[in-house]
C-alpha cells in the first residue's frame, strides 16, 4: 500500500487527509499548537494513522509525500512575528520601500476606509530606516551598466548590518531584473562577512519591473524565510526519523508545492499556501464531477474566501498585498469577500444596517460562545433562527448560548431599527447573503466571466449554511456542498491533491510585437530554468505540461493582461497571433470596441508555468446508493426554522448527513447536521445526493 | 458670469433650484421622477441591498477607468473621478479618486439637460464629451468628461459620468499648460458637450475633431474609449437592478442615500460650535514675470446644520492663477468631504445641500471668461481648499469629540514641471511629453494625536500615486539620481508634518539635446502647507536647474552624487510659473511639499524627536535649534541640556516679542475645570465678559474672547523665514516683492507658540468668532 498525505495547519486547526490511492480516503482534525506546530502535524499524522488502523511508522514508510499547507508564514508576516532584516538599495533610493509609491495609505485597503481620510495611515516601515543602507552602482533601464559596484563600500555596508544584529539581508538595486550581475556580487560580498547570512535578491524572488513591489517582496521573503526555515527542518527531520518515504512538500500560493529544503529560499511563495488548498480541492472535485468552471467559496470563521476555476484551472493573479505592502508573487487568485460566521452586525449613525467588516475573531467569538462576545455575528442570528440547533455544535459537544445571541441582536440591531429579534435576525442573515453574493457576482463578472456558466462549490465551517443565499442572485446552475469523507478537511484534501506548479518569468518591457527570435530566446531561457527547478523536487512526476504567457498592455497602460503563447515554434506569424489573442481577451473583459491598437502595445513580462502531475489518483470514493429518493431514513428532528423574511418560521426537518445516501433527494425548507456545520435548503431549492455524497442545490 | 465677451455667459453653470432646473429642460425629454414619499417606502434590507449595488457598480467604474487608461496620470496617479447620479445630476455614488471633479460633474449634467435636450437630443445610447471648466465635469480644459444618460422604459432615469485628466489636449505648450498665457485663448480649448456617442456607436467625425488637437492623439482615444467603457458597464448593471428591483424602487434608493448623508452631515454640524473662522492665503506670481502675491479670503460661518464659505475680499482675476465657479465649489469639496464627511458615505448629492457660496465676481476663484483657468484646480481651487481645510479644523479643533478629526493643511499644491523632448535612446526617435509625477508623494498635514503621514500623498486625492522610477526612467529618456524622502521637510510641531521628497534627474547617457520645461507652482514663499496650534509650516516648494554638473549624464561617473551640494555646477532657481530647459550637462532637482505641523515643537515629546532624528526624519541640527532637543553623541536624548535649551529658546521668544526679561510662567497642566478648550493651546473660561482666553500649559489670563480682543494680548514676533527651520527658503526675493516674515504668536506667560506661519508682513492677524460661548 502506499499513501499520499495533505496536511493544513490553520489558526485554529490542524487538518489532515490521508488516501491510499485505491479508493479509501480518511480525515483527521487536531487543535493547532503554536508555537511549535509540529508537535500538531506529529498528532495529526497519529490520528490518520488511527483512522487507517496501522502505525504511524507503517504509514510514514508507505507515504508517497506530504502535502504541506501552513498560516504559520502569513501569520507572521501580518503579526510582524518576522526576523529582523537589512536592505542593500541602490544609490539614492532606499526610500522607495518609505515612499511606497505614496499609495501606502491605501493599498488593499477597501473604498470605505480610503474614504476616510483621516485615519488612513501608512503601515509600520518593513524595516527600519537605519538598517536600509544604499551602495553606489547604478544599471540603466537596458541592463547597462552606468556606474560600477562599489564593492569596498558593500563589504562596509554588509559589515554595519552584521553589526545590528539582522538575521537577513535583503539585496534589491535597481533594474536588477534586467542585469543581476550587481545583486549577485553583493551576496558573494556578504558571504565572506558572514557565509551563513540568509541572504534574498530580487532578481531572483521577483525578477519584475517597478522597484517599491519588488523590493517589498524581496524585503518578506528575507522576513520569513529564517523563521520557515527553523520550523520546517525539524519538522522534516522528524518525519524523516519517523521513516518518511516520500519527500515533504510545501504548498506555495500558486497552487503547487516546493520541497521543504527549497521553501525556506522562496518563503514568500508560500504565503497563500492554506487559501490556495481550498481552490485545488475544488478543481479535483471539478474534474470528477465534469465541471469545467466553478466558483468555489470556503467561509470560515473570519473570513469568507472565493476563488474562480475556468476551463478546470484555477485563476491566477500576479500579486497580492499583506498589510497594506505588496507581495510579487504568483498566486492562486483568492477574493477575500467580507467576513465569514463572525461579521458584526450593526446599525451606523444613519440607521442602515451593516455587517462586518469587523468581525468577532476566534476570541470572544459570536455571542452565542458565551467567551464574552456581546455583539451580535452573523452566527448568531443563524441561532436565532432555528438554522443552528439549540443544543449546540459538534453534536452538542460545543453548545450554544441562545440568550446571550438573543439579548445581543436585541440591544444593537432590532431596537435601533425597531425590529422584533426574529426580524432583526432574519434580516442580518439575508443582507449578510446578499452582500456577500453581491461581493462575489463582482468578482466573477471583474475577472471577466459571467457567473451563469458556473457552478458553485462551497466548504468551510458557515458557506453552507449560507450558499443557498448567496448563491440565488449569481446565476450558477446549481451549488455544490462537498461532504462525503472530506466534509470538514476540505483544504487538506485540496493539498493532498495538488499538482507541482512552478513558473518563471522575466521583464523585458518593449514595443510588442518583436521579433520571433526574441521570443524564442526568451523562453527557450525559461523553460531551461524551470526544467532545472522540476529537477530539483525530488520526486517522479507523472506527466509535465508547459505553459507559457505574456503580460501585455496598450503604450503606457498600467495594467497588463496575461496573454496564452502559443507553445508551437515560433514564426513570423506567432506575434500578430498573440496580439489577437490579446485584443480578443481584452474585449471579453472591457466591451466590445474597447480596443484601440493604434495606440501600440508593449510586452512587459514573459513568463512559462509547468505543471507536474504526482501520479497519485485523489478521486473521492463513491457512496452507496439510497432505495429511492425519500431521505426519511436520514431524518434527525423536526425543528422550528425561519429562513425566508417572507414565510417566517415553519417546522423543518433537519437530517443527518452520514445517513444520506446517493439519490437522496431533500426538499426545502431542509437542514443537514454536519458536525462541524449545517447545510440550509430553503424553501424553493432542492437538494440531491450525488454518487460522492454531496450535496447538490438546484434552484426551481 | 459677467464676462465682457457678449455670449460667453452662456457657457457656465451654476446650481439651480430642482424646480427651475425642470422648467428650463425641454418637454420632448421624458423623465423618470418619483415623488418624495417614494424614498421612504423602500424597505430596510432592499435598501442595503441596492445601496451595495450601486457602490460596487462605481468601484467597478474606477477599476475599469485604470486598467483601461493609457494616460499616466490615471494609471500612475489616479487624476481621475466618475459617479452616479440621478436625474437632474444630483450625485448619488462618487469614487474615492481627485475629490475636487465631484465639485463640478452635477453642474455639467445640469447645463447638458439645459441646452441639449432640444437639440441635438437627449436619447438612449448617447453620451457627452466635455471639457470646458466654466460648463463643469472637469475643472480645467484638461479635465475631459464622458456623460453617460441611463434610460429606462424611454424615460431619463439617470447618469453616470467618468472623468479624467488628458495630459495634452492641445494649446500653445506641451502638456497643455501655459505660464505665459493671456487668457484662455493662450490655452488648450474649452469644449462644451459634444454627443460623442450616438445610439451607443462612438462617432468617428466627433473623435477625430477631439484628439486631433492633442500632441498625443493616441493617449486621448485610448482614454475616450476608458471612459465610455466604465459607462456603459455602469449603465447595463444599473439597468440590470432595474429589472429586478423596479426603477422607481431603485430611485428611492438613490434619493435616501443622498438624504442620509445629507442628514448626518447636519447632524455633525447640530454638534459643532457655531462661529466664523477665517484664513487667508496666497498664489504666488500670476504668470511668467509677475512678482506679487495674490489673497484668497475665506470667512466660514457655522451656524446649526450649515456652513456659509463667504470669499469675498479674494484678488481679481489676473494672469493665469484663475478657476470659474465649478473650481471655487471644487475647492470646497476637496477639502470638506475629507475632513468632515470621511465617515459619512458620500452620496454627495447630499452632502452639497449643506453649505452655501457667497463670493464675488471676476475673481481669481470666480473667474469669468475669458481668464486663462488651465491652472484653475491646482492653482487657486486647491488654494481654497487649503483654506477650508483651515477653518474646519479651528472649528473642529473647539469641540473635544472631534479634535480627533483636526489635521493641519497637507501638501499645498502640486509641483507641476512639464517635460517634453524627443527620445532619442536605442536610435529611436519618439516624442513624449509627461509631468513629474514622484510629486504625488506630498507629506499628510500632523493630527492632534498623530504625526501627518510621510510621502503619504494627496488629500484631494485620497488614492493618490507615484510611478515607481524604473517606470519613469523605461518610459522616457531620463535617470533619477535620487528619490528620496526629505529630512526635515514636514513641518515642526508637538506632532511632527509628513515629510515629502526630493528627486533629482539628468538625461539618459544616450539622450542627445535639449528637453523642455514648463513649470508651475506656488507655496515657494508664502507656505500653504499651514500648521495649526502654534504648529510650524511644512518646507518650501523648490524647484532647481543645476547647470553643468560635475557628472553630465552620470557618463564615466565612479560615485553618484547623492545631495545638490556634491552635484556642483550652477544653481538656477525656477519661477512660481515659468520655462526653462534641461540641456545634457544639467540635473532637474524638485523638492515638493510636505505637511503642515501640529502644536508648538517645544512641547515635542524628547523621545519622539530622538526616534525622528534615528529614523533620518529630522536632523540633529533641526532637533536641536527648532525642537530644543539635545542628543548625546550615543543618539540618547540629553534630558537636562534639553529643558535647559528649550527654556533658553521660550526666553529668545520673549525677547525677540520685545518682552523684558522677565521669569517665564513654568509649563504644567493648570487646572482646566470651567475652561472650555479652543485648540491644543488654549482654553476660555468664564467670565461676564464673554469668556477669558488662558493658556492650557501655564494658565496665564490672556484676554477676552470677544471680537478676538485676546490676540492683541498675544507675544509676538516678526523674523526672517529661515527662524522657522532649515525647510525654509531663505530669499524671498528672488520670487516676490513682498517682505515676508516668519510670523509667530505666544502665550505672554509661558512663550508656547499658539500660531506660526510664513507670510507677507502685511498678513492679517487671526480673527475667529466663536459664538454662544458666555
Amino acid at each position: 500500500m502506499s499513501y499520499a498525505l495533505g496536511i493544513d495547519v490553520g489558526g485554529t486547526f490542524t487538518d489532515a487527509v490521508a488516501s491510499d490511492g485505491a479508493g479509501r480516503i480518511v480525515s483527521a482534525k487536531t487543535p493547532t499548537t503554536p508555537p511549535h506546530r509540529e508537535v500538531g502535524v506529529m498528532r495529526a499524522i497519529e490520528d490518520i494513522a488511527g483512522e487507517l488502523g496501522i502505525g504511524v511508522a507503517e504509514l510514514l514508510t508507505q507515504t508517497d509525500y506530504i502535502a504541506h499547507g501552513t498560516t504559520a508564514s502569513i501569520n507572521a508576516l501580518v503579526q510582524g512575528h518576522v526576523a529582523d532584516v537589512g536592505l542593500i538599495a541602490t544609490k539614492g533610493h532606499r526610500d522607495a520601500i518609505y515612499i511606497m509609491n505614496a499609495e501606502g495609505r491605501t493599498l488593499g485597503r477597501s473604498a470605505h476606509e480610503v474614504q476616510d481620510t483621516l485615519r488612513q495611515r501608512k503601515p509600520a516601515p518593513l524595516i527600519p530606516k537605519y538598517r536600509a543602507l544604499e551602495v553606489t552602482e547604478r544599471i540603466d533601464h537596458s541592463g547597462k551598466v552606468l556606474v560600477p559596484l562599489d564593492e569596498d563600500e558593500v563589504r562596509h555596508v554588509a559589515r554595519s548590518l552584521v553589526d545590528q544584529g539582522v538575521e537577513a539581508i535583503a539585496v534589491c538595486l535597481l533594474w536588477s531584473f534586467k542585469n543581476g550581475a550587481h545583486e549577485q556580487r553583493v551576496r558573494e560580498l556578504i558571504h565572506e562577512i558572514a557565509p551563513d547570512m540568509y541572504v534574498t535578491l530580487s532578481c531572483e524572488v521577483s525578477p519584475r519591473i517597478r522597484e517599491f513591489a519588488r523590493t517589498s517582496t524581496t524585503i518578506m521573503n528575507a522576513q520569513v524565510g529564517p523563521r520557515l526555515r527553523t520550523y520546517l527542518l525539524p519538522l522534516q527531520k522528524h518525519l524523516e526519523e519517523g521513516g518518511l518515504k516520500g519527500p515533504l512538500l510545501v504548498m506555495q500560493s500558486e497552487g503547487g508545492t516546493i520541497t521543504a529544503d527549497r521553501a525556506p529560499e522562496h518563503a514568500i511563495t508560500t504565503v497563500g499556501s492554506v487559501l490556495s488548498g481550498g481552490v485545488i480541492g475544488g478543481m479535483r472535485l471539478a474534474e470528477q464531477l465534469g465541471h469545467r468552471n466553478v466558483i468555489t467559496t470556503d467561509v470560515g470563521g473570519t473570513t469568507f474566501l472565493a476563488g474562480l476555476i475556468v476551463d478546470g484551472e484555477p485563476v491566477m493573479a500576479p500579486g497580492s498585498i499583506v498589510n497594506q505592502f505588496p507581495i510579487n508573487a504568483a498566486t492562486i487568485r483568492v477574493h477575500t469577500i467580507g467576513s465569514g460566521g463572525g461579521a458584526l452586525a450593526s446599525v451606523d449613525a444613519g440607521g442602515n444596517l451593516r455587517l462586518g467588516p469587523q468581525s468577532a475573531e476566534a476570541v470572544p467569538g459570536p455571542a452565542c460562545y458565551g467567551n464574552g462576545g456581546t455583539r451580535p455575528t452573523n452566527t448568531d442570528a443563524n441561532l436565532v433562527l432555528g438554522i443552528l440547533s439549540p443544543h449546540g455544535l459538534l453534536g452538542g459537544r460545543k453548545p450554544l448560548r441562545m440568550d446571550l445571541a438573543r439579548q445581543a441582536i436585541r440591544e444593537h440591531v432590532a431596537e435601533p431599527l425597531g425590529l422584533s429579534v426574529e426580524e432583526a435576525a432574519i434580516a442580518i442573515h439575508e443582507v449578510q447573503n446578499a452582500q456577500a453574493g453581491d461581493l462575489l457576482r463582482r468578482a466573477v463578472v471583474q475577472a471577466g466571466y459571467d457567473p451563469r456558466d458556473f457552478v458553485a462549490y462551497a466548504f468551510g465551517g458557515a458557506g453552507p449554511a449560507h450558499c443557498a443565499g448567496y448563491c440565488q442572485d449569481l446565476g450558477v446552475s446549481e451549488v455544490v456542498v462537498p461532504l462525503g469523507p472530506v466534509a470538514s478537511a476540505f483544504s487538506a484534501y485540496g493539498l493532498a491533491a495538488s499538482d507541482i506548479v512552478m513558473s518563471a518569468e522575466l521583464s523585458d518591457p518593449s514595443s510588442f510585437p518583436v521579433d520571433h527570435t526574441v521570443l524564442e530566446s526568451h523562453y527557450a531561457r525559461l523553460e531551461a530554468d524551470l526544467q532545472r527547478a522540476l529537477d530539483r523536487q525530488k520526486v517522479k512526476f507523472h506527466d509535465v505540461t508547459v505553459q507559457r504567457e505574456i503580460d501585455l498592455r496598450y503604450s503606457m497602460q498600467v495594467t497588463e493582461l496575461a496573454t496564452a503563447v502559443p507553445d508551437t515554434e515560433f514564426t513570423e506569424r506567432t506575434g500578430d497571433e498573440i496580439l489577437e489573442r490579446f485584443e480578443e481577451q481584452y474585449e471579453r473583459i472591457n466591451g466590445s470596441g474597447a480596443g484601440y491598437r493604434e495606440a501600440g502595445v508593449q510586452a512587459i513580462t514573459y513568463r512559462v508555468r509547468a505543471k507536474a502531475g504526482l501520479g497519485f489518483p485523489i478521486r473521492l470514493p463513491a457512496v452507496p446508493e439510497a432505495d429511492g429518493p425519500d431521505p426519511a431514513e436520514a431524518l434527525l428532528a423536526e425543528r422550528d426554522v425561519c429562513l425566508d423574511s417572507q414565510i417566517g418560521f415553519v417546522p423543518t426537518p433537519v437530517y443527518d448527513y452520514a445517513r444520506l445516501r446517493a439519490g437522496h433527494e431533500l426538499v426545502g425548507p431542509a437542514i443537514v447536521d454536519v458536525p462541524t456545520t449545517v447545510v440550509v435548503v430553503p424553501a424553493g431549492v432542492t437538494g440531491r445526493v450525488d454518487h460522492l455524497g454531496n450535496l447538490v442545490l438546484r434552484y426551481q | 458670469m459677467t464676462s465682457r465677451i457678449p455670449g460667453a455667459d452662456e457657457f457656465t453653470s451654476r446650481p439651480l433650484p430642482r424646480e427651475e432646473l425642470l422648467r428650463q429642460i425641454s418637454p420632448t425629454l421624458p423623465l423618470h421622477r418619483i415623488d418624495d414619499e417614494r424614498a421612504d417606502q423602500v424597505d430596510a434590507l432592499t435598501y442595503e441591498v441596492v445601496r451595495h449595488r450601486l457602490w460596487a457598480i462605481t468601484q467597478e467604474m474606477g477599476e475599469t477607468l485604470r486598467r483601461m487608461s493609457g494616460s499616466h496620470v490615471v494609471t500612475e496617479s489616479n487624476d481621475f473621478n466618475f459617479s452616479i447620479c440621478d436625474e437632474l445630476g444630483e450625485q448619488v455614488q462618487v469614487g474615492a479618486y481627485n475629490i475636487g471633479l465631484i465639485g463640478s460633474m452635477d453642474l455639467a449634467i445640469v447645463w447638458t439637460l439645459r441646452n441639449r435636450s432640444d437639440n441635438p437630443g437627449i436619447a438612449e445610447g448617447d453620451m457627452f464629451l466635455c471639457n470646458d471648466p466654466w460648463i463643469g465635469g472637469g475643472l480645467h480644459q484638461n479635465d475631459a468628461a464622458v456623460l453617460a444618460p441611463i434610460f429606462h422604459d424611454g424615460k431619463l432615469f439617470g447618469w453616470t459620468t467618468a472623468i479624467a485628466h488628458q495630459v495634452d489636449l492641445g494649446g500653445p505648450r506641451p502638456g497643455s499648460f501655459s505660464p505665459s498665457a493671456q487668457d484662455v485663448f493662450g490655452e488648450a480649448v474649452p469644449t462644451p458637450p459634444l454627443k460623442v456617442v450616438r445610439d451607443g456607436v462612438l462617432q468617428r467625425d466627433v473623435a477625430d475633431a477631439w484628439v486631433r488637437r492633442s500632441r498625443l492623439p493616441h493617449l486621448v482615444g485610448l482614454d475616450l474609449r476608458a471612459k465610455i467603457a466604465a459607462n456603459k458597464n455602469a449603465i447595463e448593471q444599473i439597468l440590470r437592478l432595474i429589472t429586478k428591483y423596479g426603477a422607481d424602487t431603485v430611485k428611492g434608493v438613490m434619493r435616501r442615500m443622498m438624504d442620509d448623508a445629507e442628514r448626518r452631515l447636519r447632524a455633525k454640524l447640530e454638534t459643532l460650535p457655531d462661529g466664523t473662522w477665517t484664513a487667508v492665503g496666497y498664489q504666488e506670481q500670476s504668470q511668467t514675470g509677475d512678482r506679487g502675491l495674490h489673497a484668497i479670503k475665506v470667512a466660514m460661518t457655522k451656524e446649526a446644520d450649515r456652513l456659509v464659505f463667504d470669499f469675498r475680499g479674494t484678488a481679481e482675476q489676473t494672469g493665469i492663477i484663475n478657476c470659474p465657479y465649478p473650481g471655487l465649489r471644487a475647492g470646497i469639496v476637496f477639502t470638506m468631504l475629507p475632513l468632515l464627511a470621511g465617515d459619512i458615505p458620500w452620496a454627495a448629492g447630499g452632502l452639497m445641500r449643506c453649505f452655501e457660496i457667497v463670493t464675488d465676481e471676476d475673481t481669481i476663484t470666480n473667474a469669468s471668461f475669458p481668464a486663462a483657468v488651465g491652472k484653475g484646480p491646482f492653482g487657486p481651487a486647491w488654494g481654497a481648499g487649503n483654506l477650508v481645510a483651515e477653518v474646519l479644523a479651528k472649528m473642529l479643533d473647539a469641540e473635544p469629540a472631534h479634535r480627533s478629526d483636526v489635521q493641519s493643511i497637507c501638501n499645498g499644491t502640486t509641483d507641476l514641471c512639464v517635460v517634453s523632448g524627443v527620445d532619442v535612446r536605442g536610435g529611436g526617435s519618439k516624442r513624449f511629453v509627461s509631468p513629474v509625477f514622484d510629486v504625488m508623494a506630498g507629506g499628510y498635514g500632523a493630527q492632534v494625536h498623530h504625526d501627518g503621514v510621510d510621502t503619504g500623498g494627496r488629500l484631494i486625492i485620497p488614492s493618490a500615486r507615484a510611478p515607481d522610477v524604473e517606470m519613469t526612467e523605461y518610459l522616457y529618456p531620463l535617470v533619477a539620481l535620487w528619490r528620496r524622502e526629505q529630512t526635515d521637510s514636514g513641518g515642526p510641531g508637538r506632532q511632527r508634518g509628513g515629510m515629502s521628497g526630493s528627486v533629482c534627474y539628468v538625461q539618459h547617457p544616450d539622450q542627445t539635446g535639449t528637453m523642455s520645461l514648463v513649470v508651475s507652482g506656488t507655496g515657494k514663499v508664502a507656505n500653504q502647507n499651514v500648521g495649526l496650534a502654534g504648529g510650524y509650516p511644512g518646507n518650501s516648494q523648490l524647484d532647481l536647474v543645476v547647470r553643468g554638473i560635475d557628472v553630465p549624464q552620470l557618463a564615466r561617473a565612479a560615485a553618484i552624487p547623492t545631495d545638490l551640494g556634491e552635484l556642483g555646477g550652477e544653481v538656477e532657481v525656477l519661477p512660481c510659473e515659468g520655462e526653462s530647459d534641461l540641456g545634457p550637462g544639467d540635473a532637474l532637482y524638485l523638492h515638493w511639499q510636505a505637511g503642515g505641523g501640529y502644536g508648538d515643537p517645544l512641547l515635542r515629546a524628547a523621545e519622539s524627536v530622538r526616534d525622528d532624528v534615528l529614523q533620518v526624519r529630522v536632523s540633529a541640527d533641526a532637533a536641536r535649534d527648532v525642537y530644543g532637543v539635545v542628543l548625546r553623541e550615543d543618539g540618547a536624548v540629553d534630558a537636562t541640556a534639553t529643558e535647559e535649551f528649550r527654556e533658553q529658546l521660550r526666553h529668545r521668544r520673549a525677547s525677540g516679542a520685545g518682552l523684558s526679561d522677565t521669569a517665564l510662567a513654568p509649563i504644567g497642566t493648570p487646572d482646566p475645570s470651567g475652561a472650555r478648550r479652543l485648540d491644543d493651546n488654549l482654553a476660555v473660561r468664564e467670565s461676564p465678559d464673554g469668556g477669558t482666553v488662558v493658556c492650557v500649559h501655564c494658565g496665564t489670563e490672556i484676554g477676552p474672547l470677544a471680537g478676538s480682543a485676546f490676540v492683541a494680548a498675544l507675544a509676538r514676533r516678526d523674523s526672517a523665514p529661515t527662524e522657522a527651520g532649515p525647510h525654509i527658503w531663505h530669499d524671498p526675493l528672488v520670487y516676490v516683492d513682498a517682505e515676508v516674515v516668519f510670523r509667530q504668536l505666544f502665550c505672554p506667560g509661558c512663550l508656547t507658540a499658539v500660531n506660526s506661519r510664513v507670510v507677507p508682513v502685511d498678513h492679517p492677524l487671526p480673527a475667529d468668532h466663536y459664538r454662544g460661548w458666555a
